[in-house]
Parts: C-alpha cells; sequence; structure tokens
C-alpha cells in the first residue's frame, strides 16, 4: 500500500511541475497554432540557468528561479524575433522543420558550451532533506517544493492571462488575429509576447526540477515529448486543461512504481519479469498516441 | 507494360535536367573505379541510403503533404529481422529483406489506420510517438538484443557472401545500394505519374476536393504510407548487413526519423530529385564537418549546429526547398 | 422514380437548422437552380447530398440508389459531382494535372487519363491552359477548371456551387456557354446555385429557393421571378408591403 500511495504522490507532485513545463507550449500553440519542437531545450536552458546561477552566487538553488525566468523570458522573445517570425510566412511544414532546427541547434549549442556530461546540484537548504507526509509516504523535500512553487507559478500566468489588459490582449490574438490588429492591439508584439511568457515559464520549471534531477543537453526532447502529451490531453492551446492533465501525465510516468505495488500484491512471476523501469517514458508516448486518435479534442473537450 | 513504360519516361523534364541526371547517373556508376578513401567510400553509401529514405518518405510527405517523422521505426523493423533472421537461422539477406517489409508494412497499416485521423502538427507529433514506442520495446525485448543490440559477426562466414550480403570490401555494398536506389527512382518516377500518385497530390491540394472526386482518402494516405515504408524496411535491412552492429537506440532514434525527413524537405518534398538533392547535399556535409570541426578540433557538437542553422534557414526562406528554388527560377525565365 | 430525390432533408449544427425538412425530386436531364439570400442553407444542402455532411434526417435516393449514409468518395463514384465555391488550391498541380485527377476515377490508366483530360480541356476551351498552374489562373478561368475537373469523372449529375460569382458580365456570359454545353452537348443533369440572377433565370429549367434552411418556393424562373414570398426573402418584408410585390 505504501509503494501505491508514494507513486500516486509522487507521480502528482511531479505532475505538478510538469504542467509548468507545458504551460508554455500550449499558450504558444494557443496564440499562434505552432508546435514548438524546441520547447524541451528551453527547460534545458533553464536548468542550467538555476543550476549555474546556483553555483557561481552560492544562493539557494530554489531562489534562482527570476533569473531562469529573465532568461527563457529574453530566449523566447529572442526566438521569435529572429527566426520564428520568417518561419510564420511559410506553410506547417516549415514551422515543424523550422522549430526542429532550432532544437538542434539550441541542444547542439549547449553540448558545445556545457559538454555532454551530467550535472547536478548539490547545495542547497532543502537538499537531502525529506517530509513524511504520513502513510508512511516520504518525500523529498526539493521534489516538494518544486511542486508547490510550479503551482505558484502556473497561478500567477494564469492570472496574467485572465486579469490584466496584456493578458486580454493575448487572448485577443489567439482567438482572432486579424480582428485583434484591427483594434489596435501589436499582434505581432503579442505573439512575442506568448514566446516570451512560454520560454520564462519553461526555464522557472527549469530551474524547479534541477533540484531533483541532473541536467545534460540531450535530455530536451524527452519533456517536449512529455509537453506534448500533457498539451493533447489537456487541449490543445487550454491553460486548465494542461493543468489536469499535466497531473494525469505525472501519475502516468509513476506507472513502473504502481506496477510494482501489484507485482507484490498479487505475488505474480510474470509481473515481476516485465521491465517495466525501461518503459517508463513508452507509456507518455503510448498516452499521446492513443488520446490524440481517440480523444482528439483532449480530456476537456477543448481544441483550438 | 504502360507501368514500364511511364516508369522509363522521364520526358516531362527539360533537357538540362535530363543531361545533369544522366551525368550523376554515370558518375555514381563509375565513382569506384577511380581512387577514393574509403571515409569518401562511406560517405557515399550514406548518401545513396537517406537518398532511398528520401525517396520514401517524399510518397507520403512530400506528394502527399503528410509529414511524417516517425520513420526510423521502420528502419528499425527492417534491420532487426534481417539481422535477427541471420544471426539465429542463417536466412540471408535475400530472404529475409522481404521478410521484413512484410513485417514492415503490416506494422505500417496496424498503426497507419489510426494514425491517418490526424492531421497537420498532431498527424506529424503522432508519428514519433508511435516511432518512440517501438524503439521503447525494441530495447526490453530479447530477441532482437534488447538495449544491447545485434552485432553481425562477420568471421562466420565467407566473404564475398551475396546470398548475406556479407563483403569486406565497401565497394561491393556501394553497388548493391546503387542498384537499390536506381530502382528507387524508377518507382518513384513511376508512383507520381501514377493513379494514387495524382490522388495524393490531389489530397495535398485540397481533401475535401479530393473526396469529391471519388478519393477514399483515408485509404490513399495509408496504401502510400505502406509504399514509403517498404523503402525505408528494404534500406534498414541493408543497414543491418552493412553496419553490423545494430541497436535500436541508434538505428530507430528520432534523429534518424528526422533526418529521413530532412532530406527530402531541404532538396524539395513532392518532387522527384528532391531526396537526392537533399542527401547529397546534407550527408556529405554532415559527415565531413563532423570529421573537421568535430573530432579534429575536438568541437562537439558545432556539426550538428552548423547543421541546424542551414535547416532553419531552408525553413525561414524558402521551405519548398532547393528545387523549389530552381523552379521559381525557371518560372521567372519563362515569364 | 425520379434521378434525385431528396426527402425531408434535416440538418443541423449544434442549435442551428442549416436545412429544415427539405424536399425536391429531379429528373435525369433537367438543369435546376438553387437560389436564396446567403445563409439560406444552399451549400449545405449540396454537402449534404454529396456525402460531405452526414445528414441529421431524411433520406436522399440517387439514381435508385439511397446515398443517404454513404461516403462522399462513393456518392462520387456513383457519378455525382460537385464544385467547390471556394477553391483552394495550394498550386502544386497543373490545370491538365487538376483534371487528370478527376479522370482517373474512371481509370486506372494515365495515359487513358491524360487523353480524356485533353478531350476535356479542349471541349472546354482550355486546353491553352493546360500547363499553368490552377493558382495563377484568374477567379474565371479557376471556376471553369474545376467544372472540367469534376466532368472528369463523367458525371451523371453536377452539382456546381457559385460557378459565376465574382465574375464580370464576359466572363459571366462565357460560363453561361460553358454550363449550356456541358448540359445539353454532354448530357449531363445540373443542379446550380447560383446569385447572378440573370444566368439562374436564363439557363434553369427548375428553380428552387431557400430561404433560412428551408424550401419556400419551387417553380418555372418567370412564376418564381414573380413569387411575393421569394421576393420578401431576398428583399424583406417592407419592401414588399410599400411595393405591392412588384420587382
Amino acid at each position: 500500500m505504501d509503494i501505491l500511495v508514494s507513486s500516486l504522490v509522487a507521480g502528482l507532485l511531479i505532475g505538478m511541475v510538469l504542467a509548468l513545463v507545458a504551460l508554455g507550449l500550449t499558450m504558444i500553440f494557443g496564440v499562434m497554432d505552432v508546435i514548438n519542437f524546441a520547447h524541451g531545450e528551453f527547460l534545458m536552458i533553464g536548468m542550467y540557468a538555476g543550476l549555474f546561477t546556483a553555483q557561481s552566487t552560492g544562493m539557494d538553488p530554489l531562489f534562482t528561479l527570476p533569473v531562469a525566468a529573465v532568461v527563457g523570458f529574453l530566449l523566447g522573445i529572442i526566438c521569435y524575433y529572429g527566426f520564428i517570425k520568417f518561419v510564420m510566412r511559410g506553410p506547417m511544414v516549415a514551422q515543424l522543420l523550422g522549430t526542429f532546427g532550432l532544437m538542434l541547434f539550441i541542444r547542439n549549442l549547449a553540448l558545445l558550451i556545457f559538454g555532454s556530461e551530467d550535472r547536478a546540484l548539490h547545495h542547497g537548504i532543502l537538499v537531502g532533506k525529506s517530509f513524511d507526509l504520513g502513510m508512511g509516504v516520504i518525500m523529498p523535500a526539493t521534489k516538494l517544493a518544486a511542486a508547490c512553487l510550479s503551482v505558484v507559478a502556473f497561478v500567477a500566468i494564469w492570472l496574467l492571462m485572465n486579469r490584466t489588459r496584456i493578458g486580454k490582449a493575448l487572448t485577443a490574438t489567439s482567438l482572432n488575429a486579424q480582428g485583434a490588429r484591427y483594434m489596435g492591439i501589436p499582434t505581432e508584439w503579442m505573439n512575442a509576447l506568448a514566446w516570451g511568457i512560454g520560454g520564462g515559464s519553461v526555464t522557472i520549471a527549469g530551474a524547479l526540477i534541477v533540484n531533483f534531477w541532473s541536467v545534460n543537453p540531450f535530455m530536451g526532447l524527452l519533456f517536449t515529448m512529455i509537453a506534448f502529451a500533457i498539451v493533447a490531453l489537456g487541449g490543445f492551446g487550454s491553460v486548465p486543461g494542461a493543468f489536469f492533465a499535466g497531473l494525469v501525465v505525472g501519475i502516468i510516468m509513476e506507472i513502473p512504481g504502481i506496477w510494482d505495488f501489484f507485482t507484490y500484491t498479487f505475488n505474480s512471476d510474470w509481473m515481476a519479469d516485465v521491465p517495466m523501469t525501461s518503459l517508463k517514458y513508452m507509456w507518455v508516448y503510448l498516452a499521446y498516441f492513443v488520446i490524440m486518435v481517440f480523444r482528439p479534442r483532449g480530456l476537456f473537450g477543448w481544441r483550438k | 507494360m504502360e507501368e514500364i513504360k511511364n516508369a522509363l519516361d522521364f520526358s516531362d523534364f527539360p533537357r538540362l535536367d535530363l543531361i545533369v541526371v544522366g551525368l550523376i547517373a554515370v558518375f555514381l556508376l563509375v565513382f569506384p573505379v577511380f581512387p577514393h578513401s574509403s571515409f569518401a567510400m562511406a560517405t557515399m553509401i550514406q548518401f545513396l541510403m537517406f537518398s532511398i529514405y528520401g525517396m520514401g518518405w517524399n510518397t507520403i510527405g512530400g506528394y502527399g503533404g503528410q509529414v511524417d517523422l516517425g520513420k526510423a521505426q521502420y528502419v528499425g523493423i527492417g534491420a532487426f529481422t534481417t539481422a535477427v533472421m541471420l544471426i539465429r537461422w542463417d536466412i540471408p539477406f535475400w530472404f529475409s529483406m522481404p521478410i521484413g517489409v512484410c513485417f514492415a508494412v503490416t506494422w505500417s497499416f496496424i498503426i497507419g489506420y489510426p494514425l491517418f485521423r490526424l492531421k497537420g502538427h498532431y498527424f506529424a507529433i503522432a508519428t514519433i510517438a508511435t516511432s518512440l514506442v517501438l524503439k521503447d520495446l525494441f530495447e526490453v525485448w530479447d530477441l532482437v538484443g534488447a538495449a544491447r543490440g545485434l552485432e553481425i559477426s562477420p568471421i562466420k562466414y565467407i566473404p564475398p557472401d551475396f546470398l548475406r550480403l556479407i563483403f569486406r570490401e565497401d565497394i561491393y555494398y556501394y553497388y548493391v545500394i546503387l542498384g537499390f536506389f536506381f530502382v528507387g527512382i524508377l518507382y518513384v518516377n513511376w508512383f507520381r505519374k501514377s493513379r494514387l500518385g495524382f490522388q495524393l497530390r490531389s489530397i495535398k491540394d485540397n481533401e475535401d476536393m479530393a473526396r469529391s472526386l471519388g478519393i477514399n482518402v483515408h485509404l490513399a494516405k495509408v496504401k502510400t504510407y505502406a509504399i514509403a515504408t517498404a523503402f525505408v524496411s528494404v534500406v534498414g535491412s541493408f543497414h543491418a548487413c552493412y553496419i553490423k552492429n545494430i541497436e535500436p537506440a541508434d538505428t530507430m532514434s528520432l534523429d534518424i526519423s528526422i533526418l529521413i525527413a530532412l532530406m527530402a524537405m531541404l532538396g524539395g518534398a513532392g518532387s522527384l530529385w528532391g531526396p537526392v538533392i537533399g542527401a547529397g547535399i546534407l550527408i556529405p556535409l554532415k559527415s565531413y564537418l563532423k570529421d573537421w570541426l568535430g573530432a579534429q578540433a575536438g568541437l562537439v557538437g558545432i556539426d550538428l549546429i552548423i547543421y541546424a542553422g542551414i535547416i532553419m534557414l531552408v525553413s525561414a526562406v524558402e521551405p519548398k526547398g532547393i528545387w523549389g528554388i530552381v523552379e521559381k527560377v525557371r518560372r521567372r525565365k519563362r515569364s | 422514380m425520379a434521378f434525385l430525390e431528396v426527402h425531408n432533408l434535416t440538418k443541423t449544427f449544434g442549435g442551428l437548422k442549416a436545412n429544415d425538412d427539405i424536399s425536391f425530386t429531379m429528373e435525369k436531364g433537367e438543369l435546376i437552380g438553387l437560389i436564396g439570400p446567403n445563409g439560406a442553407g444552399k451549400t449545405t444542402l449540396f454537402n449534404c447530398i454529396s456525402g460531405l455532411h452526414p445528414v441529421t434526417s431524411g433520406r436522399i435516393i440517387f439514381d435508385g440508389k439511397d446515398i443517404t449514409s454513404l461516403k462522399s468518395y462513393e456518392v462520387a463514384r456513383l457519378g455525382l459531382a460537385r464544385t467547390f465555391q471556394v477553391y483552394v488550391a495550394s498550386g502544386d498541380l497543373t490545370v491538365e494535372e487538376n483534371v487528370m485527377v478527376g479522370c482517373f476515377m474512371r481509370t486506372r490508366s494515365p495515359s487513358q487519363a491524360r487523353a480524356r483530360a485533353y478531350e476535356i480541356l479542349k471541349d472546354l476551351n482550355l486546353h491553352d491552359l493546360s500547363d499553368s498552374m490552377v493558382s495563377e489562373l484568374t477567379v474565371a478561368a479557376q471556376k471553369r477548371v474545376t467544372m472540367a475537373t469534376a466532368l472528369g469523372s463523367d458525371p451523371k449529375l453536377l452539382l456546381l456551387d457559385e460557378v459565376a460569382a465574382g465574375l464580370n458580365p464576359n466572363e459571366i456570359e462565357e460560363i453561361m456557354g460553358t454550363i449550356r454545353h456541358v448540359h445539353e452537348g454532354l448530357g449531363a443533369t445540373v443542379m446550380l446555385i447560383e446569385h447572378v440572377m440573370e444566368l439562374v433565370m436564363k439557363v434553369s429549367h427548375r428553380v428552387i429557393v431557400l430561404d433560412s434552411g428551408g424550401k419556400i418556393a419551387e417553380g418555372d424562373p418567370e412564376n418564381i421571378a414573380n413569387n411575393p414570398q421569394v421576393i420578401k426573402a431576398y428583399l424583406g418584408e417592407r419592401y414588399v408591403r410599400e411595393h405591392g410585390g412588384e420587382i
């Protein structure tokens, strides 16, 4: 029972962080119908930003979020004005190819600069500590803090989108870009802003994730795929959808733990033989495929 | 008979093109005769392999406009079928290759039917997802060697073994893949003028319109997807015999899928020569950049940065690829 | 049994009734005009008949077969072709190739399809444009190409959706000639949606009028032109009251 509850709680916690990862992707998609293949690379940059800021200043890693956010915001804006803007004129194929090129570019730039080795944080007030949540569930403090801060960041961005003039202008652009332009909304700047906020939110997630995960230049793609799965599940372009879908995908990623629980419960030999840990991420890809084919509007029935 | 005539008929291209194509064909035929480094030879074989991958991709992705980013799974099916059959039961390449094609095509139908309910971005990402699912499964499947993959040990055979495609010199591999290359060109040349080819181009143009002209859009896509799959699987089988050491992590990686799509898109998706042009530029560029910049100067990743830069440039400036530029210039001259 | 029978066809989108209980029949060799103000449901009716939209209720019988639940490509193969109001060509196909796609419905052989496409293009006086990209043509020429493409499949019944919209008087004259030729020369049964009244009234044997989803009138062109309900639909209640129903 302990394993089951621990797995579910761990899934929910990581799901909260993943929701923040997917937020930027779904927002950019919502505003301008572009799928950003480089999304995971943004996350990786956020992780490096958090890591180096913490290491060079000796600051506690949990307080590096503002730095990561600024880095991500600028990265998003630069990508938009320097590249995406031009790709948008072409057909969809060009956009797929283009953001894929961007992904390769960032990944290998990171490889050139940071090298291929795994880097991890080893200091910070929460590192190595853990909380007892009762029922025998013990969670690392870093994960718990990351989950809480993710929810805070998520809600903050959601409020920004729904309660401010800028948010309304963004929504207007996403619903009808041409109409918004006639109403005097600078849609070009709104697109850039979507990239900025999208980039900023994912780098914040990166700075949180680096507290309990090591970083290397090749990890982006996995998170891109995870984010795609979340966005598909929550409905493309839907912000609240992304949150709940993040939780679901978090639990999907804990399937090996849940499998272990049932293996022990039934004391089953064949179940023990299934190499579940190696198939950890397969469930995420499978989830995307199944969701898209059988429930293309996402769980919450919203698709742009 | 008409089929064969159509496959051999290139008369709709301008004479200049045909001269260039003829010269390239002659060059490809005599290339090994001239002195060359083994590195150049390996690059040429890679070029031919990726041209064929690209031709396959071009049928569904170029003529049909369905951006498929999951072709690596079929490279894997072809490669592992051939490797497993050779290692376990000593079944030679020329028998295992068609069997691999059967497996790949069957798998393509199984996932193609649900897959083609999706369009655009959704379709593209779903193809990636299916490819990664299969890769993960192969990585835990003992029959195909799990994550370690398989190694065809050449010691057991006496090269040159034409039946099993085990050679010591690359020149043999070169001519085998060159043969597939020419067959591939002729097939695509036939395909683009066939009924299915026309139907597919009409689907790319406007799906509702295609439906109103009696085209079963879903079936046409699934069929073409199977054709593309067969191309990829054949080269996958060849890859197993040529490389001899295959693991799912390389053979079925997303990078391979993307590279395949890239060949066609850079050269010009939906044109006969596009994939060949794309592979002709990208493959030498990739291997020489890697050789010069990567290994010699110790700058890991710089080759792929330049590579990514080219991709970005093409997608921003001319999404129809190099062939698109050629056609644009020609049209401007005409008018 | 009539050539085309539409029985109580209803099509709803969410709460909106785009077609409301429409019934009519059509005989072989007829040329029927389908008119009505914008949003009357004309194109939806075409979409339902040609199988592009599933109908909500009602029955459609074409040439003795119930085609209500058939897919659009199956309907097309039975000999029912249509054109589209808005033609979006991404520009990959030339005129000839476009027509060939239609011809491929009846043959597998590229050379036969090419020969048939050549015949049709010649017949419609379009053969000069054979090698042009469809996207580079004028609207008028594009509309004729879409007709040629539809004709490629040798249809028994041809549904034309606003082939004259946006054309100048000369071009309208030209397309009217084409429609007549298709109808009389090639012997196709034709139904056309049109806003250009002089065209509809001149060529149609019979006119059906839709308004806000329902059929409000049916009859020969002269009767329709003087039908107060039709005038009301087009010009509004007040106009009819003030002018006593005269146009």
